[in-house]
């Protein structure tokens, strides 16, 4: 038993969060660069558990995590899993399907997009030219699929728990990123010729936003470590880190709002942006509670 | 990262596990402290005969010097298998032996550290006073020194089981006129020394197992500091999180077993039907599996670089907010009948309102929050 990163997984997420503050910060989320995409997938990150590769889950979901701290392109969890249980190249979108409609997130360059339905990994293929704007959240250009063909199911089972998996690592980064904001803003931030965080009512909501985000964290390596041992229970765990993770993503991006106060309402300042991928990753592979009543 | 334990591990966790069920005394604990003391050290002398006891203990005093992961399999199959409370050797085991361990001289090692293991030496804990609780830092209970001895005079209070304890781990101001964090000694006090008079507090579960202590003109040895006259608060601090961390796996694996019985008698009851209360088991359920990955997760952490992280103050402050909800939820599904509850009773009734502690016992919440904010996430400090 060991649920902590041994030292090559460190210097692996090391290396990944130093890449990313140097060439995808946060701040510019709004608006990557043409060569974000290229460059991620240069880094391997879109290839890490399939052969060429053969890491595990456990070094994925820590590598996603630092990626989601960046608010990363959602496109990364949706490609992972199609080119891991596809053999296929190329990237996928990511599909959030409702009863009414098949939203897409981040199409751009993208033949095909994958979500989950119905416990299901579902593949939809996607017409040539896609009008995609920024919707709710800003970091993810979004489009609605027209009425389109059936979608194909993705054969192996195991896709759907990745890909949940994955986006539980994305909301663990997406509670951090909030957490270290507010600690920060607390930090420097005066009121009443000190800094806010002095204030116990500000401490305690920064010190739960910690609890948060470590509690999640823990159950997506255990879930991680379950579903790289083919565990009977791997579903339900995953199904847990999800749960917890898109609650700590949410309620974070909600505290780090008010910890900076009339600045956090407006758009050019940063606490909106994690409030509205974690709006987002709420709707990726969602999990219903049976999953965590068996 | 991986969440199986190792084959041999596996192999030690049946050894505890066939013990356990041939052993675990039939009757119940008593629940009033004097009784309860007898079981209590009758039980840990079985445990240290069986190899059972300071399992990850230095060999020298006792113990068994393997490693801490066997130490938590031990707990959790100790729980698993409904063994009874630890109670009155709680002290001891949890926190004076561990703080004698990294602190003590030789001499003070081998006299307490074997009795310690095999229920002879029942401790109790004297570090809160009536004016220093979340503050302890203001305690005042003060030693002056005469020739090799010291004595006190002041009071203690919360101490479980000073009515029954044969030795305290007391903290005192041993440098007159010293402020705060200075001049504290950590001291062994024996407790049927002359001029200790301890006064048994009722609890609102109905039991009277902790108490005030006064001392008056108490005479304690010199030879009894430990860890050097003046270092007490790095000595209580040095296994505080000891304390918050690794010390409370039995409590969240009993956590484990009531909210896995709250959804079999839900899903028997067909309240698990009801969407609310559907929703409340599935969220305390994940919580659950998520302390025992934050506790994992610690251990590794000490495996790993010999020390429990900071973080064991988020696993205190997580674990004792969750146990709280869950008998919080136990209680309402039982509606009515909870009224029935008189003292006397031991039952999930028992644990609700003990459960109140939890938040406050060892630093309580606002204060872990203190900790979090200001040594994990780099806050100023207030105080």
């Amino acid at each position: 038993m060991d649920l902590t990163p041994n030292e090559d997984q460190l210097a692996l997420q090391g290396a990944t969060a130093d890449w990313c503050s140097d060439n995808m910060p946060l701040e510019q989320c709004r608006a990557r660069p043409a060569g974000t995409w290229r460059q991620m997938g240069e880094m391997g990150w879109l290839d890490m558990t399939g052969p060429a590769m053969g890491l595990d889950h456990g070094t994925e979901a820590l590598i996603f995590a630092e990626l989601g701290r960046f608010l990363a392109p959602v496109a990364a969890l949706s490609t992972a899993v199609y080119r891991r249980w596809t053999g296929t190249e190329g990237k996928a979108a990511l599909a959030i399907a409702s009863l009414q409609a098949v939203r897409v997130a981040d199409p751009d360059g993208a033949s095909v997009a994958l979500g989950v339905a119905d416990g299901r990994a579902l593949l939809y293929g996607l017409p040539d030219a896609l009008d995609a704007a920024p919707g709710l959240d800003l970091s993810s250009p979004l489009a609605l699929l027209p009425g389109a063909a059936a979608p194909q199911p993705v054969q192996d089972g195991r896709a759907a728990a990745h890909l949940r998996l994955l986006a539980a690592a994305y909301a663990v980064g997406c509670a951090d990123a909030a957490r270290d904001m507010g600690a920060a803003y607390a930090c420097t931030r005066e009121q009443f010729d000190r800094p806010i965080g002095w204030f116990q009512s500000i401490k305690h909501i920064c010190a739960d936003m910690a609890v948060r985000a470590s509690v999640a964290r823990s159950q997506l390596y255990y879930a991680a470590s379950a579903l790289d041992a083919d565990d009977a229970s791997a579903d339900m765990h995953i199904a847990a880190a999800k749960r917890l993770a898109d609650q700590a993503a949410l309620e974070n991006s909600r505290a780090n709002i008010q910890i900076h106060g009339g600045i956090g309402m407006t758009d050019e300042a940063y606490p909106h942006l994690c409030l509205k991928r974690a709006h987002l990753l709420g709707f990726v592979a969602k999990a219903g509670r049976e999953a965590l009543l068996q | 990262m991986r969440f199986q334990f190792s084959d041999e591990d596996q192999r030690f966790r049946e050894e505890c596990r066939d013990w356990l069920e041939d052993n675990i005394p039939r009757e119940k604990r008593p629940l009033n402290a004097v009784d309860a003391v007898d079981f209590d050290r009758a039980w840990q002398r079985r445990l240290f005969d069986a190899g059972w006891a300071g399992i990850n203990w230095p060999s020298e005093y006792g113990g068994r010097g393997l490693p801490i992961v066997r130490q938590v399999i031990w707990l959790e199959e100790y729980a698993r298998a409904h063994a009874p409370w630890i109670g009155s050797n709680f002290v001891g085991i949890n926190h004076g032996g561990p703080t004698l361990i990294l602190n003590a001289s030789e001499e003070q090692k081998a006299w307490h550290l074997p009795r310690i293991l095999k229920g002879e030496s029942i401790w109790c804990q004297g570090f809160s006073e009536p004016g220093a609780g979340s503050d302890l830092a203001g305690i005042k209970t003060k030693a002056r020194i005469e020739g090799d001895e010291l004595v006190v005079n002041g009071s203690k209070i919360w101490t479980s089981y000073a009515q029954v304890a044969d030795w305290q781990e007391l903290v005192l101001r041993t440098e007159e006129g010293s402020q705060r964090h200075k001049g504290l000694s950590w001291v062994i006090c024996d407790m049927r020394s002359p001029g200790i008079t301890v006064r048994p507090i009722q609890k609102i579960s109905g039991q009277t197992e902790f108490a005030q202590v006064f001392y008056d003109d108490v005479r304690i040895p010199l030879a009894n500091v430990v860890g050097g006259l003046g270092n007490g608060w790095k000595v209580a601090m040095s296994t505080l999180s000891f304390e918050r961390g690794t010390g409370f796996i039995g409590e969240q694996v009993k956590l484990s077993q009531d909210i896995e019985e709250l959804l079999d008698s839900a899903r028997a009851s067909g309240r698990l039907g009801e969407a609310d209360i559907a929703e409340q088991i599935a969220q305390l359920r994940a919580e659950v599996f998520a302390l025992r990955a934050m506790t994992y997760r610690n251990i590794s952490e000490v495996a790993r670089t010999g020390q429990p992280g900071p973080e064991a103050s988020v696993i205190r402050l997580f674990s004792s907010d969750l146990r709280q909800r869950i008998e919080r939820l136990a209680i309402a599904l039982a509606g009515e009948t909870v009224l029935d509850f008189r003292y006397g009773d031991d039952d999930f009734i028992t644990d609700y309102l003990l459960g109140f502690a939890v938040t406050i016992a060892g630093g309580s919440a606002q204060i872990q929050r203190d900790i979090i904010g200001e040594r994990l996430l780099g806050l100023p400090k207030s105080r």
